[in-house]
C-alpha cells in the first residue's frame, strides 16, 4: 500500500477544461472518495492516475514514485469498473489468475493466490463459471478479486456499486468498507452518490466542473461545506438555501426577505455577515435544524407548507419561504397538511451563511 | 371474466392471419431459392442426351455420376481444366481473405478506438468505392493494372477484390469493436498487459465471430467474381472457376450435365464454409456475452 499525491494536475481537450488544477493527498491505507455530478471530472481524474489517459500539465506520486508518464501497468494499481470488465470469455479463476499470468508468476504461486482471494471473497465455488453465470453481486466480488490478488499500492473503483440493485448496494456497500478496513487499503472511490461517499470514505472529495470544491472527512464537509455548490449537494435532503439582503435596523444586523419579513441575528453571524462582498447573502439550514410552528413565536418567520412526505421514521415536510422551499424533518406524530399557514424557527448556531455574489461560506 | 375472453378473442386470429402469411411467404422463398439448385443438382446427373429432352425429364431415368468423373478425371483434359481453375480459385479466394482480416482488424480497431486527425474523412471515404457500380472500375483498373505489370496474374485479382471486400469488411469489425467496452482493454492493460497484449488476449477472442463472418464474406466475394477474372486474365491456366465454368458453352452444343456438376461442385466450399461456421454466426447474433 502506499500514498497518492496529486499535484496541480490538469486534463483539457481543446479548450475545454475537465480536469483543472486538482491537488491532493490519499495517505497510506486511505479511502478517500471523488464525488460530484455527472461530468464533474471525478471520473477523468481517476482514468488519469490510472493512466488510461494521457495528463496534460501537472504531476501524479504513487508511492514515492512520479507516475505521470508511466503505463498503467507498471503503476501498480488495480481498478474495479462500473460494469466489472470481467472478461467474458475467462472463467472466474482465469479471471483472477489473469494479472498474476500477466506478471509471469509461476502457475502454482497463481493458483494458491487465486483460491485464497476466492475463499476471502467468498466465491470459491465460483471458480469454474463464467461471468454471464453470476449474478450482479457475484461479478462484482470477482472484479474485487481481481483487483485484491495482486496486493497492488492503490485500489482505484469507478462507481463499482451503480449497476447494483438497491438492497444489494447497501450490502455491498458495507462489504467494501469491511474489505478497505480489513486490509488497509488505499482506495480512491468515484461515486455520484454522495451518501456513498459519506457512509464509506475516510475522506471525500467533492468536484464540480472539473475543479476540487472541498477536500476533508465527510463530517467536516457535512458541517462546515466551504461554498454553496458543496452544501447544496452534500446531504441528503439538501440544505435549504433562501436568498436574502442584510440590512441593518436599530443597530442590529438583520436579514430581510423579499416577503417583508426579517430575521434578527446573533452576534456571530452578524460579524459573518458584515465579511460579504455585498448585501445579498444565502441563509443554508439542514432539514433537522428547523423548527416548525403552527402559531408564530419569538424570532420565527412566515411560510407555507408545499408538500408532506411521510417516510415512516421521519416525515419530511417542503415548506415555501421566500421563494424558496425549504425543507424539514418532523417526528412523524406531528401533523401537517398542505397550504398550512406555518412559522419556521432557525437554530442561528447551526445555520450556514453563504456570499451570494462568490457563492463561498461566510466565516467571522 | 368472460368478456376479456371474449375481447381477447378476434386479435388473437389476426395474429394467426399474419403468422400463416409469414409462414406462406417463408415458404415461397425457400422454394424460390432451392429449385434452381435442386434443378441443378438433378441436371448434373443426367446424360447429355436426358438434359436437353423436352417435355423435361423431372427425375433423371438413367442417373449417372460421368459428368463428376469427367471434372474429377486428373487425366482427361476437362478434368484437368477443371482442377486448375478450382485450385487457382481457391488461391486466389483464400488469400483475398487472408489479406482482408489482416488488414481491416487493426483499421477497423483503430476506426473504433483511436481519435487521430482525419479519422472521420478516413472511414467515410472507405466507402467511397462502395458508391460506385463495380463494372465503372473495370477498365481504370486494367489501365492500372497494366501499367503495374499485372495483367495476367492472380495479383491482380487479390488487390482488385480487397479494394471491394476490405470497406465492408472494415466497417462490419468496427461494429463489432464498437461493442466491446473499452473498459475490457483499460482493465487488462491495468493488470499488467501492454496494449497491444489486451488486443490480442482480450479484445481478438471477442471478436472471433467478427472475423469469420468478414472472412466468409470476403472469400464468397472473391470465390464468386466473374467480371474482372474475365477482364484480367486471358490465359488458359490461370483463369477462375467462374470464367473458366463457361468454357462448357463455347462449344457447339452446350454440355449441360457437365456445366451443372460444375457449378455444384464451385457451390461446395461456399456451403461447407458456411455449415462449419454458422454457430460462429448464430453466436455472434445471440450471444449477450457483455453487459453494457
Amino acid at each position: 500500500m502506499a500514498q497518492v499525491v496529486l499535484k496541480n494536475l490538469m486534463k483539457t481537450y481543446g479548450p475545454v477544461y475537465a480536469v483543472k488544477d486538482v491537488s491532493l493527498t490519499v495517505k497510506d491505507g486511505e479511502f478517500v472518495a471523488l464525488v460530484g455530478p455527472s461530468g464533474c471530472g471525478k471520473t477523468t481524474t481517476l482514468n488519469l492516475v490510472a493512466g488510461l489517459i494521457p495528463i496534460t500539465s501537472g504531476d501524479i506520486f504513487i508511492g514515492e514514485r512520479v507516475v505521470n508518464d508511466l503505463d498503467p501497468k507498471d503503476r501498480d494499481i488495480a481498478m474495479v469498473f462500473q460494469n466489472y470488465a470481467l472478461y467474458p470469455n475467462k472463467t472466474v479463476y482465469k479471471n483472477l489468475a489473469f494479472p498474476l499470468q500477466m506478471r509471469r508468476m509461476a502457475s502454482s504461486e497463481i493458483d494458491q493466490k487465486v483460491r485464497e482471494a476466492a475463499r476471502m471473497l467468498d466465491i470459491g465455488h465460483l471458480l469454474e463459471r463464467r461471468p454471464r453465470e453470476l449474478s450482479g453481486g457475484q461479478q462484482q466480488r470477482v472484479a474485487l478479486g481481481r483487483a485484491l490478488v495482486r496486493d497492488p499500492a492503490v485500489f482505484l473503483m469507478d462507481e463499482p456499486l451503480s449497476n447494483l440493485d438497491a438492497k444489494l448496494r447497501v450490502q455491498m456497500r458495507s462489504e467494501i468498507k469491511r474489505f478497505h478496513q480489513d486490509f488497509d487499503a488505499t482506495i480512491i472511490y468515484v461515486t455520484h452518490d454522495q451518501l456513498e461517499a459519506v457512509t464509506m470514505a475516510d475522506k471525500m472529495a467533492v468536484m464540480n466542473g472539473g475543479l476540487l470544491q472541498q477536500y476533508d472527512t465527510p463530517a467536516q464537509v457535512f458541517a462546515n461545506p466551504v461554498n454553496l455548490f458543496v452544501a447544496s449537494f452534500i446531504g441528503s435532503p439538501a440544505m435549504s438555501l433562501i436568498p436574502l439582503e442584510a440590512s441593518t435596523v436599530d443597530g442590529r444586523t438583520v436579514l430581510t426577505s423579499a416577503e417583508g419579513w426579517t430575521l434578527k441575528l446573533t452576534d456571530e453571524n452578524a460579524r459573518k455577515v458584515q465579511n460579504a462582498t455585498s448585501k445579498k447573502v444565502v441563509l443554508g439550514a439542514r432539514h433537522s435544524t428547523i423548527r416548525l410552528h403552527d402559531r408564530q413565536v419569538d424570532a420565527s418567520v412566515p411560510a407555507k407548507v408545499y408538500t408532506v412526505e411521510p417516510t415512516g421514521d421521519v416525515t419530511f415536510v417542503q415548506v415555501f419561504l421566500s421563494g424558496a422551499i425549504v425543507n424539514i424533518s418532523l417526528p412523524p406524530t406531528v401533523d401537517t397538511r398542505p397550504d398550512q399557514q406555518v412559522w419556521l424557527e432557525f437554530d442561528q448556531a447551526r445555520i450556514h451563511l453563504f456570499d451570494a455574489e462568490t457563492e463561498l461560506a461566510l466565516h467571522v | 371474466m368472460s368478456e376479456r375472453i371474449y375481447a381477447r378473442t378476434p386479435r388473437r386470429r389476426q395474429i394467426d392471419g399474419w403468422r400463416w402469411a409469414g409462414r406462406f411467404f417463408l415458404v415461397f422463398m425457400l422454394i424460390y431459392t432451392a429449385v434452381p439448385m435442386v434443378w441443378m443438382l438433378l441436371t448434373s446427373i443426367k446424360s447429355g442426351f436426358a438434359a436437353m429432352a423436352f417435355p423435361p425429364e423431372w427425375w433423371p431415368s438413367e442417373p449417372t455420376l460421368a459428368s463428376y468423373e469427367k471434372l474429377l478425371d486428373p487425366q482427361s483434359s476437362v478434368g484437368q481444366d477443371f482442377l486448375r481453375f478450382f485450385w487457382n480459385s481457391l488461391i486466389v479466394s483464400t488469400l483475398t481473405t487472408i489479406l482482408a482480416v489482416l488488414v481491416a482488424v487493426p483499421a477497423a480497431y483503430a476506426f473504433s478506438r483511436f481519435t487521430f486527425p482525419g479519422r472521420q474523412f478516413l472511414f467515410f471515404s472507405v466507402l467511397l468505392r462502395n458508391m460506385f457500380p463495380a463494372v465503372i472500375f473495370l477498365v481504370p483498373l486494367f489501365i492500372l493494372m497494366r501499367f503495374l505489370g499485372l495483367v495476367n496474374t492472380h495479383g491482380s485479382l487479390v488487390l482488385t477484390y480487397l479494394t471491394f471486400g476490405l470497406p465492408l469488411a472494415i466497417w462490419l469489425l468496427k461494429g463489432f469493436y464498437d461493442n466491446i467496452p473499452v473498459q475490457l482493454e483499460q482493465a487488462a492493460r491495468i493488470d499488467g498487459a501492454t496494449r497491444l497484449q489486451a488486443f490480442i488476449l482480450i479484445v481478438m477472442p471477442l471478436s472471433v465471430p467478427g472475423i469469420i463472418a468478414t472472412a466468409i464474406y470476403s472469400f464468397i466475394g472473391a470465390w464468386n467474381e466473374y467480371i474482372y477474372a474475365y477482364t484480367f486474365l486471358s490465359k488458359n491456366e490461370q483463369l477462375t472457376l467462374p470464367v473458366g465454368i463457361q468454357r462448357f458453352f463455347s462449344e457447339n452444343t452446350t454440355d449441360f450435365p457437365g456445366l451443372m456438376a460444375a457449378s455444384f461442385m464451385m457451390s461446395v466450399p461456399v456451403v461447407v464454409l458456411f455449415l462449419v461456421l454458422q454457430r460462429y454466426f448464430v453466436r455472434a447474433l445471440t450471444e449477450g456475452a457483455v453487459k453494457h
